[in-house]
């Protein structure tokens, strides 16, 4: 009978294991550095918007190449992870009313804001990403003189401007909840952290991290959404359009 | 010996028939058990607005919490009914003591559950050490007393069930054998004759319903009544499981 089921097996039971391993990987590499990168590199508004522009620089320098980096090291792992986490969720039967216990909440909650996450990565994608311009999103443009103030602009556009950085601030706490949360696992997963001493320094540390992430995610919400978008020589949504399209040309 | 107690009872005559809630009403005693409550009502099965019923059936083995046979779902959270106080409870919720079989299992008759979920996760993972035949085949290896201390907990599991009920990852839509079943496989992996089968154990605990169904929800650990250090076999068996197929991969 054992051997009629092994040859039953599909592709994803026979290789249960490795998925459920990289399914874990992929949340810290490479999804979890691009986030800490992503976060840091749009904290640097809080210095200077020549700053911020500079980082953007240096990542835009990669030109042509920056098409495929993104497809195989940030698309393409976050879409793993997220499907295979949605199946991971959805084979899950949540008990907290039950079992109230921290630990469950926090089972429960990682399993949200991976949920919200995605969601929210999918309307960032069409709101900042040249993805979104066949949509009548895609605001930001990596320009010189532009990068900055496109992206304020985005945050601050008209009646949408509250819920847009309620949106922003709401994604971003979910995905670092996610990411610390997801070190935390992945520590008992690997088992690196085995007894519950070890787990609960490195629960002390993966909250810290957490927080720090998070002040970091959210100050660069705040310079960009208070940030004055009326400066001299600012783009007029027409420039930026053009030259949004521009990056695509050249990109593609 | 006024005081009553409100005894309300899950009902339920087969395993695929509906459920009904029946409730009691029985003089209080002091040192009574949950068990003492279900012989209460056996002797006098008259239920509070229905009138006569029948004794509510259950299983019951040791009356002292080692066999694991009488768990059951006791306000709301699971538990052995010979070693929940009547006492305690009242004093939890002084109004209602509510008992409901388990659900991860299927009824066989009102309290009475089939927990063969168990005894297959044992199978799977072969928990036992094999030892067949008739000749003397002398003593021993020796353990070491540290490895004793540590291997005692793990043989106090009594496959009640509570970790698998409590466990958000065991459910219809999930194959996971539980962490009884994992803590198991531990132990004998550890153990200097059962080592010699940690090949085949490991291959159940790489594969469907492995460690990698587990989602760190922690419940187990929690629910458990003999605090077995279960969170600590999962953890370790991820070790394991990291290291048995790096080298099943590398082949050294």
């Amino acid at each position: 009978m054992a051997v009629e089921t092994a040859q039953k097996q599909s592709f994803s039971e026979r290789h249960h294991f490795l998925l459920r391993r990289l399914h874990s990987l992929s949340g810290i590499v490479p999804v979890g550095v691009f986030l800490i990168m992503h976060l840091t590199i749009n904290a640097s508004i809080n210095v200077s918007p020549e700053m911020f522009e500079e980082n953007v620089g240096k990542i835009h320098a990669l030109g042509p190449l920056l098409v495929p980096v993104e497809i195989v090291g940030i698309f393409l792992p976050i879409l793993f992870h997220a499907l295979f986490g949605f199946q991971i969720w959805f084979s899950g039967q949540p008990n907290t009313t039950a079992y109230a216990y921290n630990g469950n909440i926090r089972y429960t909650l990682q399993r949200v804001t991976g949920g919200i996450a995605f969601i929210f990565i999918l309307y960032h994608l069409w709101h900042m990403h040249w993805l979104g311009n066949p949509l009548g999103g895609g605001h930001f443009d990596p320009h010189p003189g532009q990068a900055a103030i496109t992206t304020a602009q985005a945050m601050q556009m008209s009646v949408w401007r509250i819920p847009v950085n309620i949106l922003y601030a709401i994604g971003v706490l979910a995905a670092v909840y996610h990411f610390a949360n997801g070190i935390w696992t992945s520590l008992i997963t690997w088992g690196i952290t085995v007894g519950p001493s070890s787990q609960r320094v490195s629960g002390v540390a993966c909250i810290m991290f957490g927080i720090a992430l998070s002040i970091v995610g959210l100050s660069s919400i705040r310079a960009f959404a208070t940030m004055d978008v009326s400066e001299p020589g600012s783009s007029t949504h027409v420039d930026r359009v053009d030259s949004s399209e521009t990056i695509h040309t050249q990109a593609g | 010996m006024s005081k009553k107690i409100n005894v309300t009872v899950k009902r339920q005559d087969e395993q695929n028939s509906g459920s009904r809630w029946e409730k009691f009403s029985l003089d209080y005693e002091s040192g009574m058990n949950v068990t003492t409550l279900l012989q209460r009502i056996a002797a006098n099965p008259v239920t509070v607005d229905a009138g006569e019923s029948t004794p509510v059936a259950y299983d019951a083995c040791c009356l002292e919490e080692v066999c694991g046979a009488c768990s059951m779902i006791i306000n709301g959270r699971v538990r052995q009914a010979c070693s929940a106080l009547v006492d305690n409870l009242l004093q939890d919720r002084p109004d209602q003591i509510t008992l409901e079989p388990m659900t991860k299992f299927p009824v066989v008759r009102d309290l009475l559950v089939d927990r063969s979920f168990m005894f297959n996760g044992l199978k799977k993972v072969r928990a036992w050490v094999p030892v067949d035949g008739y000749f003397d085949r002398g003593p021993g290896p020796k353990m070491s007393p540290h490895q004793q201390e540590d291997q005692y907990p793990l043989t106090e599991c009594m496959t009640c069930g509570c970790c698998v009920e409590a466990c958000p990852q065991i459910n219809d839509r999930s194959s996971f054998i539980g962490p009884h079943a994992i803590s198991q496989a531990i132990l004998f992996n550890e153990h200097p004759v059962g080592q010699f089968e940690e090949g085949e154990r490991m291959k159940a605990i790489t594969g469907v319903g492995g460690i990698g169904d587990c989602g760190n929800a922690q419940n187990c650990v929690k629910v458990c009544p003999k605090n077995i250090p279960l969170t600590r076999s999962i953890a370790k068996a991820g070790k394991m499981a990291t290291k048995f197929v790096f080298r099943n991969f590398f082949g050294t």
